[in-house]
């Protein structure tokens, strides 16, 4: 079965081969014992740790080369090492989402016979950013180096770092207002950019022109390649120690005992089942500029996922009954896809032992054709694919955790990550030069709450597990705006018996430019894109922005008077309109508007994670320390949480418990009064169904559904004894 | 092989080991006789005495009821035939107003009723909120969980049902 040392046939032969040994046993290349591991476990062991060793050295190494804050600061990077077929054998920690979609990638040109041309050399290095090859989003541009020993082609090394600027129609990274490819900036497609390993000057002349900040691009590549010779020299060290024959066999039997062993996982922390959820996600830009209306400007996506564990262990996603591709950057490939569950196995699943593409393997996700999942059409854009792919994997960590709450694993359920809208911008730097940048602060949001304690505050993103916002002072010396206030936002985690973790919120005074263009992107609007569980409230997810241009804020500062540093907590009125004069602008969805100039004051909010449990059950001690350190305010204590609280002698909040348990009995009391039977709701709700009273954007979304899915139609028609088809799409053919 | 008492895995559910203690138990190879042990936990929490066979949610169980497999709730109340949606014998409180969406989000911009709601899903005995969807309106009510209680007993645990 292993009997493949550097093998004779060519490359894609060689993969087509790998697949169908698949396919035909089960196993990785058709590894049905892991021989290795069974002769000299203590050997095998040592010699991943190795490869894991050199993929976390490769990628601190290359974080120092980098000049960008995303990737120094907040480690938008991961490298890995793979087989020769592409399967990842190693990574390193980072944003370990691109470790299956470099896989993609290398194979990708494995099976368009890169061999022939443009071949595969040593020293050669290919670089990529289109998804539908092999990445997330442009701004993902990912570089793999062959690695030869004695001719032979044994492996590849890549890296992939998230860049800060693309070159798109809107500046920064995550293009927002591109809706369709040809807006999204610079795109690589497989391209081979180097060769004796030196990337080829003609590449970084078309990087260095048509990019609006080309040192971060550049300088990331640079070390990218550094760190994938730096990988490819440690395996050719450690060929030359262990022999050639036993490398070929013990990287694919890496693989094969990582699909075993998520298989083992999910056979010892879940229960086999069905599971179901749904998340939405809301876009609004009617009236913005620069948006063509190439399809509806506001418009709804739901996002509902079926996940079945059979006993074997095996995860099957189906995004069944989700919405079409759309003219908007949301759009996400089937690599994206994977990516996606890639990373959130990584966390929650395939944390110990062997940690590689082997976990994928015992996965399956069903993407119907023509959904934003797996457009139909390679012309659509996917630049912010994060918008979409972020919400449904929230709901993924969701239906895994009610496996872990039903196996007793309750310290491993967690209510799942959130959007993080991101800001991007350009024009005039602080230095007079023209820039752009993806601020990555976004990094930090606050994660879903667990189901035995409160989520994280401002500590975590799904698409970078080592979520970090960076620190103000590097920030500020890449971008003309200075912090006037970087603050938690009150009551930002979903109401729970555990609450989600809180989100913080930036205020900026813009500075020394006089053309500062800011856009946001992965910003839902009017609907919660994430959700609670076991009785626990979403987070609040639509914050507006604010801005005030014009403002008189030097003129306070130079008489002393009180500035505002935060929007506040009075929804109606914001801190900014009670203390700084100006045109004060309030923003619904992306922010996408005309430029800023210095003395203009922008904020920006990120999310917070959804609650876990009944909010009567929240402990009054913590709340009150909530309270006290700004989580929460005390109108949400008494209204939301039941929870009295009176001052102590130095004015600090301290629990009432009496007036507690009276409150919240009374509010119990109050649910059991106001709630009706669900048969008596659905009664009632079915009349409005059966006439389609919803808004536009919602009756938009359930025919585009019953368009694309029957089992959607069918499941709706059930469930309210109606038909669905005749009330959404009147005059379609039964 | 990881192993914990009784008491150690109450209080990890109850929320009140020391975190410490906690960060100790999700760095560890995980239990492999968490499961049962877990279920003695909660038959121990709840005044009733139908073996449990499941937990569902952090107040809901399927268990044994004669010869009938029903998921209760914590307080005693029957959804009945655990195959079938619990949330369609639940009581429910929909928040599809600007005014009830404010009661739970007094400081934050609020979604648009118009393109969701949010449902809560209420034990109509004790009261307890066992659940809340938010669903654009017209959406139908999800099924969270059918579990396959058979498959689980006889091939993952090693004890037919």
């Amino acid at each position: 079965m292993l009997d493949k040392p550097a093998s004779v046939l060519r490359l894609r032969e060689r993969l087509l081969d790998s697949e169908r040994l698949m396919e035909e046993t089960g196993c990785y290349d058709g590894i049905t014992e892991l021989t290795l591991r069974n002769e000299d476990p203590l050997k095998f062991e040592t010699l991943h740790t190795k490869l894991r060793a050199y993929c976390v050295s490769a990628r601190e190494m290359a974080r120092r080369i980098s000049a960008s804050p995303g990737v120094r600061e907040v480690g938008e990077m991961v490298v890995a090492i793979y087989t020769p077929e592409g399967d990842a054998i190693a990574l390193s920690n980072g944003i370990m989402v691109h470790v299956h979609t470099m896989s993609r990638f290398i194979k990708w040109m494995i099976k368009n016979n890169y061999e022939e041309n443009p071949k595969i050399r040593e020293g050669d290095i290919f670089a990529n950013n289109d998804a539908f090859i092999g990445t997330v989003q442009v701004p993902d541009v990912m570089d793999v180096v062959p690695i030869f020993h004695e001719g032979t082609l044994v492996g590849w090394a890549g890296a992939v770092c998230h860049e800060l600027e693309a070159g798109g129609i809107t500046p920064g990274g995550d293009v927002c207002l591109a809706q369709e490819r040809f807006t999204e900036g610079l795109f690589v497609c497989a391209e081979k950019i180097g060769e004796n390993d030196e990337i080829r000057r003609d590449y970084v002349i078309r990087c260095e022109r048509n990019l609006r900040m080309p040192i971060y691009w550049v300088l990331d590549e640079k070390a990218k390649v550094a760190s994938c010779i730096d990988m490819r020299e440690s395996v050719k060290q450690l060929i030359s120690e262990i022999g050639l024959d036993y490398w070929m066999k013990v990287s694919k039997e890496f693989i094969e005992e990582g699909r075993r062993a998520q298989l083992a996982r999910t056979r010892q922390l879940t229960v086999p089942g069905i599971y179901r959820g749904h998340t939405f996600y809301g876009h609004v830009t009617a009236g913005k500029p620069g948006f063509q209306l190439l399809g509806d400007p506001d418009w709804l996506y739901n996002i509902p996922i079926e996940m079945e564990i059979t006993t074997d262990g095996k995860i099957t996603m189906d995004f069944e009954g989700t919405q079409p591709w759309g003219y908007h950057s949301m759009n996400c490939t089937p690599a994206g896809m994977d990516g996606g569950m890639f990373v959130t196995l990584t966390q929650h699943m395939n944390f110990e032992g062997l940690v590689n593409d082997g976990a994928w393997m015992a996965t399956e996700l069903k993407l119907p054709h023509g959904t934003w999942t797996n457009p139909d059409n390679e012309m659509v854009a996917t630049a912010t694919s994060w918008a979409l792919l972020l919400p449904a994997y929230g709901v993924f960590q969701r239906l895994l955790s009610r496996g872990f709450v039903a196996r007793g694993f309750v310290e491993e359920a967690f209510v799942g990550q959130v959007n993080s809208p991101m800001i991007e911008m350009g024009g005039e730097s602080q230095y007079g030069t023209p820039f752009g940048m993806a601020h990555f602060e976004c990094a930090a949001a606050g994660s879903g709450a667990l189901a035995i304690a409160d989520g994280l505050d401002t500590a975590y993103v799904g698409w970078n597990p080592e979520s970090d916002m960076g620190n103000i002072e590097v920030w500020e010396q890449s971008m003309p705006m200075v912090y006037i206030g970087r603050s938690i936002v009150p009551n930002s985690g979903g109401a729970g018996k555990y609450r989600g973790g809180c989100s913080f919120v930036s205020t900026w005074l813009i500075n020394k430019t006089s053309h500062l263009r800011l856009h946001t992107s992965e910003h839902s609007s009017r609907v919660f894109d994430n959700s609670g569980m076991c009785g626990g409230y979403p987070a609040p997810t639509c914050q507006k922005h604010r801005a005030v241009r014009n403002s008189n804020i030097h003129e306070l500062a130079a008489n002393g008077e009180p500035l505002a540093h935060a929007p506040g907590i009075d929804p109606d009125v914001s801190d900014y309109e009670k203390n700084i004069g100006g045109d004060h602008v309030l923003v619904e969805g992306p922010y996408i508007t005309s430029p800023h100039k210095s003395g203009d004051i922008f904020s920006h909010s990120y999310n917070g994670g959804g609650g876990y449990g009944d909010v009567l059950e929240r402990d009054p001690i913590k709340t009150a320390w909530d309270v006290e350190n700004g989580y929460l305010t005390r109108e949400a204590a008494i209204q939301v949480f039941g929870i009295v609280l009176k001052d102590d002698a130095e004015g600090y909040p301290v629990a009432d418990i009496d007036a507690t348990v009276e409150r919240r009995a009374a509010m119990r009391k109050q649910r059991l009064a106001k709630a009706i039977p669900v048969s008596d709701w659905i009664a009632a709700e079915r009349g409005r169904v059966e006439k389609a009273d919803f808004a536009p954007e919602v009756k938009k979304m359930y025919a585009s559904a019953i368009k694309l899915s029957s089992r959607f139609t069918k499941d709706f028609s059930d469930f309210w004894t109606v038909d669905a088809k005749s009330i959404f799409m009147p005059g379609a053919k039964p | 092989m990881t192993s914990y008492s009784k008491e150690v895995l109450g209080d990890l559910a109850a929320g009140k080991l020391p975190w410490p203690q906690t960060r100790r138990i999700m760095s560890a190879y995980k239990d492999d006789d968490r499961f049962f042990k877990m279920v003695a936990v909660y038959q121990d929490r709840v005044a009733w005495a139908d073996p449990i066979l499941l937990p569902v949610s952090d107040h809901l169980f399927i268990c044994q009821s004669g010869d009938e497999r029903i998921t209760r709730c914590e307080c005693g109340h029957s959804f009945g035939d655990y195959r079938k949606n619990w949330k369609l014998k639940a009581a429910i409180i929909v928040r599809n107003t600007e005014e009830a969406l404010r009661e739970i989000y007094p400081n934050s911009d609020i979604p648009d009723p118009q393109w969701m709601e949010i449902r809560e899903f209420i034990c109509p005995e004790c009261g307890t909120m066992h659940e809340v969807e938010a669903a654009a309106p017209g959406y139908p009510i999800v099924h969270d969980f059918e579990p396959d209680l058979e498959g689980f007993y006889r091939e993952w645990l090693g004890k037919p049902l």
